[in-house]
């Protein structure tokens, strides 16, 4: 299979309908979920469609290493292209390497002002992001003014950004009190729930909309791949 | 022969070059009674730790970095073994630290961790060698010991733990707060030999009670017993010394002993830590390939009743001629035994087994699993496993990565002719990725290997040890040419011309293999005998032949699966000849239409600088057209780690350092092969048709 038809087969284009278009440049949205559930794998997956598109993403972390991210990239794309039978495997997995920074950073070192001279170096250098996924963002401690910025941020750039939070529980009844805090900042916020046999996405906020669809998209623990439920 | 392996410490010392290798390793040396006088290594801030200690060895005629120096502390046995200091050599390093059951990682007190230290380390991770680390130079200003331990948890992120606290630092630096013990430690005497103990300093108690609180925090993580003890208050040094131990052996924490040994301070307390916490050869695994089992892996037991194994890792030709260092991983090596070298399974007699110390060395008549001893007098490569003759295994397996850069040397004199083939050859020898040839066409002298340089240290090593000094030529980069898609062949050799003609059909079709790198591998689907079983063989040849000079651009082509399922032939007029002129006809057939491309070779670059400079090592990664994987931002510090083409590496060093006025480093090593963007593709073709071109006429 050609690299465009596997971007438009996509469970991300399932998503994008559940969600009424995507989370959509400019905006910010939040992914949550237990430990351990997925929420790297999740990001991955959205990070490697963008790639596909020839996007370009900005991975940062205060939670792993820069070898230990770009494994679980490369782990994800070989499983994605052995799924779709993936023409000029190498070539495509060299130009998403080539699109792809990852950023990594000591635990709660991160501020709106680091992220800015990150986005500008890179943007100097290898290209303007147009996508940013952030892991390990404490929103206890990070204040709404660094939040507004952020979503400044995403507005300058014409980029999404994604942000992941940790939960306790597996299942999530209700916003943690961190992120309901900046709710009204964040565009679009997901809960990733594990179930019998996948883990299951579930809108828990999508822009304006009051009535919240199913999205028919879960994550396979397996192959750590996003697919249609 | 040693009889209790628990007592056997085979270490290497590894460091960045100037922060006190040499100094430290005579030091011990001094202080274990193998040495009888303590000289200054000289030139210290302009020349290099290893030539240095090149120097110092021939004045004084004594070996201090000898591939393996045995040496006794406090009844235990200590074999130190020499590290190559630099990633370039990946195969030289990769058997030294193969050796070592563990390594003392030496920093500098007031540089750090630097990006040298780094990539050492992370091989050392990748081969399982559990580390202690020793801050050194404590007595020179700006030394900072807790600064350097917080740097080795984020850059190296290790688990490291003060096991010492400092009794003043820089010019005033005077002895170390055990926090074992909590007593003081003073090294007097004009070289320090004579360690004092005494009652910590009034002042400095409560700073010690504090360290030593965090210190077991973080060690009773490997001890249910010392944390149950730290509860009741019934805490014994016996317990600290187990859960040090047992989370050094799994490489969870990493004591970190204080001292200078240019000041003779806190040596002896690092020696004891080695006996005390460093693994003995019982307590790593160490595994082999099974050569009469399609390389299968297995475990090789330190028991000196099991039938021998033993790895040569280092040839030297020292003043008492040439030496091959042994490391016995099972069974026993006895003087007057016959051994059996697994790759040439030729037969050698042990004339003589030696123990090599600093300044002598000692005939044994024996030695056991888990010890490191030399043998003379044979004739092997390193990298050889030595077996009795009941076993068929290797230590290390046969593959050896293939080199990826080239130069044309010439001696500057012609009278250093002979000199150059003799250290040629020995370098050979003594490393497989390192490979010297005739060019056949432009008659020069090529050498190749797997970085800038790691040639360039052999280039310097001929002007050094062999007297013979050499011009070099324009580094040349090994290319590689795969096919990417599938292609079908069907071909027939046919010859007549007077007597018995030749006759051979093949057909089938070449693929990409899935991984894309592996070599060339042929498959016979042949039903019928459509093609004689006995000129399958001959097929084959012919169609390796083709492997070694692609038709793109004349380099080698790798990753390439034949598979022939049909042919014919003639009962008079096939021969071995005709089916071997009828595979490389095949292939030359098919070749072109499996979309053939030229592959490059890439390396791991990390280049390692200030937050503020860090634009400008991003930029002279992608001038190279080079791939950045991340960047890691810690303590002002930020490290890029990248993948360039080979090709575009030439100059890195001197570009680098301008763009960031010299604050920046990097380490380099190969990483694989990737397709070569169009343009340059189409650069080399064109070099090589004309070239072609010239030696049709």
């Amino acid at each position: 299979m050609y690299r465009k038809f596997l971007n438009a087969r996509s469970p991300l284009r399932l998503l994008e309908k559940g969600l009424h278009g995507g989370l959509g440049p400019g905006n910010l949205g939040v992914v949550v979920g237990g430990p351990g559930v997925g929420k790297k794998s999740f990001l991955v997956g959205v990070a490697l469609d963008e790639l596909l598109r020839s996007g370009r993403v900005l991975h940062i972390s205060m939670t792993h290493s820069v070898a230990h991210i770009r494994d679980h990239y490369d782990t994800v794309f070989e499983e994605l292209a052995a799924n779709a039978h993936l023409e000029d495997e190498t070539q495509v997995h060299v130009d998403v390497d080539r699109n792809r920074s990852i950023r990594v950073y000591p635990r709660n070192a991160l501020t709106t002002a680091k992220l800015r001279e990150a986005v500008k170096v890179e943007s100097e250098t290898a290209g303007q992001p147009s996508l940013v996924l952030i892991e390990g963002l404490d929103f206890k401690t990070t204040s709404r003014e660094d939040f507004v910025d952020l979503k400044e941020l995403a507005g300058e750039l014409a980029a999404e950004i994604w942000l992941s939070v940790s939960s306790r529980k597996e299942q999530i009844a209700q916003l943690p009190p961190s992120v309901e805090r900046v709710e009204d900042l964040v565009s679009v916020i997901l809960a990733l729930e594990p179930a019998d046999d996948a883990v299951l996405l579930r809108a828990l906020k999508d822009h304006d909309n009051r009535d919240l669809t199913e999205l028919h998209v879960a994550l396979d623990p397996k192959t750590l791949l996003l697919t249609r439920h | 022969m040693i009889r209790d392996l628990s007592t056997i410490r085979n270490i290497g010392i590894s460091a960045h070059i100037d922060s006190g290798k040499t100094t430290l390793t005579e030091r011990i040396l001094f202080y274990t009674g193998r040495i009888h006088a303590i000289h200054e290594v000289k030139g210290k801030d302009d020349v290099g730790a290893t030539m240095d200690s090149m120097e110092l060895e021939r004045e004084r005629g004594i070996t201090i970095q000898s591939a393996a120096t045995h040496t006794v502390w406090d009844g235990h046995h200590i074999n130190i073994i020499d590290t190559p200091g630099h990633v370039d050599f990946t195969i030289e390093v990769e058997r030294a630290l193969r050796v070592l059951d563990g390594a003392v990682l030496v920093l500098c007190g007031v540089a750090g961790v630097q990006s040298q230290s780094m990539t050492v380390d992370r091989q050392m991770r990748r081969y399982k060698v559990p580390r202690i680390a020793f801050i050194n130079k404590l007595d020179r200003s700006g030394a900072n010991p807790v600064r350097v331990t917080q740097q080795l948890c984020e850059k190296l992120a290790h688990n490291a733990v003060l096991m010492q606290l400092p009794i003043g630092l820089e010019a005033k630096f005077e002895g170390v707060i055990d926090l074992v013990t909590m007593k003081a430690i003073y090294f007097k005497g004009d070289n320090g030999e004579h360690v004092v103990t005494e009652e910590i300093p009034e002042e400095m108690r409560d700073e010690a009670e504090i360290a030593r609180e965090s210190m077991l925090d973080a060690v009773s993580m490997f001890s249910d017993e010392l944390m149950e003890a730290i509860l009741e208050e019934t805490v014994t040094e016996d317990l600290i010394h187990t859960a040090v131990r047992s989370g050094t052996l799994s490489m969870d924490l990493t004591p970190v002993f204080l001292g200078s040994a240019y000041k003779n301070k806190g040596v002896q307390k690092l020696l004891d830590a080695v006996n005390r916490y460093l693994p003995s050869p019982l307590d790593g695994e160490n595994t082999g390939v099974d050569l009469s089992n399609d390389e299968a892996a297995l475990t090789l037991a330190s028991d000196p009743n099991k039938p021998l194994v033993a790895l040569a890792f280092k040839l030297e030709d020292g003043r008492y001629g040439q030496l091959t260092y042994v490391r016995v991983y099972q069974g026993a090596l006895k003087k007057g035994s016959t051994i059996i070298n697994s790759r040439t399974k030729k037969k050698h007699k042990v004339g003589r087994l030696v123990r090599m110390h600093a300044d002598s060395m000692e005939d044994i008549e024996s030695s056991s699993a888990g010890d490191i001893v030399a043998l003379f007098g044979i004739d092997c490569a390193s990298g050889d496993t030595f077996t009795d003759e009941s076993v068929q295994i290797s230590v290390t397996s046969m593959h050896v990565p293939e080199p990826v850069i080239s130069i044309a040397i010439k001696p500057i004199d012609n009278k250093t002719v002979d000199n150059m083939g003799k250290a040629l050859g020995r370098f050979v020898r003594e490393d497989p990725t390192f490979r010297a040839r005739v060019d056949p066409e432009s008659n020069e002298t090529v050498i190749s290997g797997m970085g800038e340089l790691h040639l360039d240290v052999y280039v310097e090593r001929m002007k050094r040890e062999y007297g013979c000094a050499v011009e070099t030529g324009a580094p040349q980069v090994a290319y590689r040419e795969t096919i990417s898609q599938r292609a079908d062949f069907n071909y027939t050799h046919k010859k007549q011309t007077g007597g018995s003609g030749q006759y051979g059909r093949v057909a089938g079709r070449i693929e990409p293999m899935e991984d894309g790198t592996g070599d060339f591998e042929f498959v016979s689907e042949i039903k019928g005998g459509s093609i004689p079983t006995e000129y399958v063989p001959a097929v084959e040849k012919g169609f390796a032949q083709c492997m070694t000079k692609g038709r793109l651009i004349g380099f080698p082509v790798i990753g390439v699966r034949v598979v022939v399922d049909d042919g014919k032939s003639h009962s008079v007029d096939s021969s071995e000849m005709a089916f071997q002129a009828a595979g490389r006809g095949a292939f030359r057939e098919a070749y072109p239409r499996a979309r053939p491309i030229v592959l490059e070779p890439v390396m791991k670059l990390e280049v390692e600088g200030p937050v503020e400079h860090q634009g400008a090592i991003l930029k002279t990664i992608m001038q190279r057209r080079g791939t950045v994987i991340g960047t890691t931002e810690s303590a002002g510090m930020a490290r890029v780690e990248s993948e360039v083409p080979l090709s575009e590496m030439f100059g890195y060093a001197t570009d680098l350092r301008s763009m960031t006025q010299g604050t920046a480093e990097f380490s380099m090593e190969f990483a694989r092969y990737l397709p070569a963007p169009a343009e340059i593709q189409k650069e080399l073709k064109e070099k090589f048709s004309s070239k072609i071109v010239d030696d049709d006429e």
